[in-house]
């Protein structure tokens, strides 16, 4: 029973990466950055749907609406402020930007909401599933988090196989000229991604501190990093690799705590990643189309 | 006749190197223009210009009357000015359909009765249309960079070196397919590096030289041109 609750449990903490990580993959995918201030979006998205429910006694729904619509917001006037003017900048330049946000967000909430970590009350009404008399615990939480993630996977991938954006997201992440040379504006499409993976970090960090209540302005940087990882993990660029990259480093990361080690779960988690990257460099989904000419 | 592109005195930078100076160039509506010139004369940059990619220093184009020197490439699609870059640039990930879609981006209403127009030109494309675009031939690729670039309904068609990387039967399918879209309407501004058959299909052409234009004149003209000759078809 054991096992089987450790599954659940790395099932449900690898869909708050999944999520973390599409952030990652489509920005990269489109924009081929990286924006390492993605996980603290998160951490602004968790303090606005705290603050949401206990200052402005908002219910939880209206909470996490306003919470995706700040990180929307946020995501558009980083990308605009900070990344829009290095478009033609070396990778280097943009990379040390993104840290730089990162940091710039982290010390933002410090001075609005002090170090003190804040207790996240879950936003989950309901009580734990008890199965097999009580010996498998399965918290809503993590029911939630499986089906968000699911519904968003789902949700994603009609969204760039039918959508003329979506479509038009794809064409860019390809071949920003030729999108360019298509009528497509490359800028506002760039735009809309990082709105996009804003608002599911938004989404993310609500789900993450309602597993995990403590909530401090570096809550965002850990699962952020593994996110990362998690999108390299499974190609990064890749969509469907962001969910099994995902939900692989959730699963590796539970079983490590609870059969190895708690203190070298992350080594462990990384060390994985490491092997992987050494076997398939492209990640496991990652794929480059072999061009005939 | 009237003038539907006009390029005066065009100097185009690459950082410092000075990649194209004082270039001029009309294209009469209806016609099909060449710029014909060794690899590295400046002939895609040329065009890369004028479709708003990069941005002259001096100088202006005009194209259908209106100043389009500071518009964004985008921008110009809707206007009736269509692109088929240097190595066709397909969306290789994507369906054959789905290119031809992005060609229509800008498109408003419904555009079956485009996509149907393509395949009858292109039937090879039809029996493709739901495969991936990378997995379709380099003769397949330049046929769907030419059909995605017809679905905006351009006025004005620039491709840059269609021949490139087909063997001898292709070209000449290419070609003639230029002279089918031309004698639909479309004007054309062809860039290639086979100057013979481009000078055959060519009304009028340019002949650029590290930057320069060095020498223009009817496509018959410059064909018989011995200096032409000499330089750019084998003897």
């Amino acid at each position: 029973m054991t096992f089987i609750s450790n599954l659940i449990n790395g099932i449900s903490l690898g869909s708050v990466y999944a999520i973390i990580a599409l952030g990652y993959t489509m920005v990269y995918g489109i924009a081929k950055m990286l924006n390492f201030a993605h996980g603290d979006v998160i951490m602004i998205g968790a303090y606005m749907s705290f603050c949401a429910t206990t200052y402005l006694h908002l219910p939880v729904p209206a909470a996490i609406f306003m919470a995706m619509c700040v990180c929307t917001i946020l995501g558009i006037v980083i990308e605009g402020l900070a990344y829009k003017p290095l478009r033609r900048a070396t990778s280097l330049a943009v990379l040390i930007t993104a840290i730089g946000v990162s940091y710039f967000l982290q010390n933002i909430a410090l001075i609005i909401w002090g170090s003190a970590p804040k207790t996240f009350s879950s936003v989950v009404p309901f009580g734990s599933l008890r199965l097999f008399g009580g010996e498998l615990i399965i918290t809503a939480e993590s029911i939630v988090t499986v089906l968000a993630n699911i519904v968003i996977m789902v949700g994603l991938a009609i969204f760039t196989k039918k959508s003329k954006m979506g479509k038009a997201m794809r064409a860019v992440s390809e071949d920003k000229d030729a999108a360019e040379l298509m009528g497509i504006n490359v800028n506002v499409t760039i735009s809309v991604t990082f709105a996009i993976g804003s608002a599911l970090a938004a989404i993310a960090g609500v789900l993450l501190c309602s597993a995990y209540p403590v909530l401090m302005p570096t809550t965002g940087a850990m699962p952020g990093i593994k996110a990362f990882t998690a999108a390299v993990f499974g190609g990064i660029g890749s969509i469907p690799g962001a969910m099994l990259g995902g939900i692989l480093l959730g699963i590796i990361e539970i079983f490590s705590k609870s059969y190895i080690s708690t203190q070298l779960s992350d080594a462990i988690v990384f060390g994985v990643l490491i092997v992987v990257l050494l076997v398939k460099p492209t990640g496991l989904l990652g794929k480059k189309i072999a061009e005939k000419v | 006749m009237s003038k539907i592109l006009t390029v005066d005195n065009i100097n185009v930078y690459y950082g410092q190197i000075h990649a194209i100076k004082d270039v001029s160039v009309d294209v009469e509506e209806g016609e099909v223009v060449a710029l014909i010139g060794a690899n590295g004369a400046g002939k895609s940059t040329t065009l890369r210009t004028i479709s708003g990619l990069l941005r002259t220093k001096t100088g202006g184009i005009t194209f259908e009357g209106e100043d389009i020197t500071h518009i964004d490439a985008y921008k110009l699609v809707s206007r009736g000015l269509a692109h088929v870059p240097e190595g066709r640039r397909v969306f290789l990930q994507m369906t054959v359909l789905e290119n031809l879609e992005m060609g229509a981006f800008t498109r408003k209403g419904d555009i079956k009765a485009s996509i149907n127009d393509v395949f009858e030109r292109f039937p090879r494309l039809e029996e493709r249309k739901y495969q991936i675009a990378g997995t379709l031939s380099g003769g397949e690729q330049q046929m769907l960079a030419m059909g995605r670039a017809l679905m905006s309904k351009p006025k004005l068609m620039m491709l840059d070196e269609p021949s490139m990387g087909l063997s001898p039967i292709l070209v000449q399918q290419v070609f003639d397919i230029v002279t089918e879209l031309n004698k639909s309407g479309t004007t054309i501004l062809l860039v290639e590096q086979n100057a013979e058959m481009a000078l055959k299909i060519a009304d009028r052409a340019y002949v650029l030289e590290s930057g320069r234009i060095k020498i223009s004149g009817t496509g018959k003209e410059l064909a018989a041109s011995d200096e032409i000759k000499k330089a750019y078809l084998g003897g």
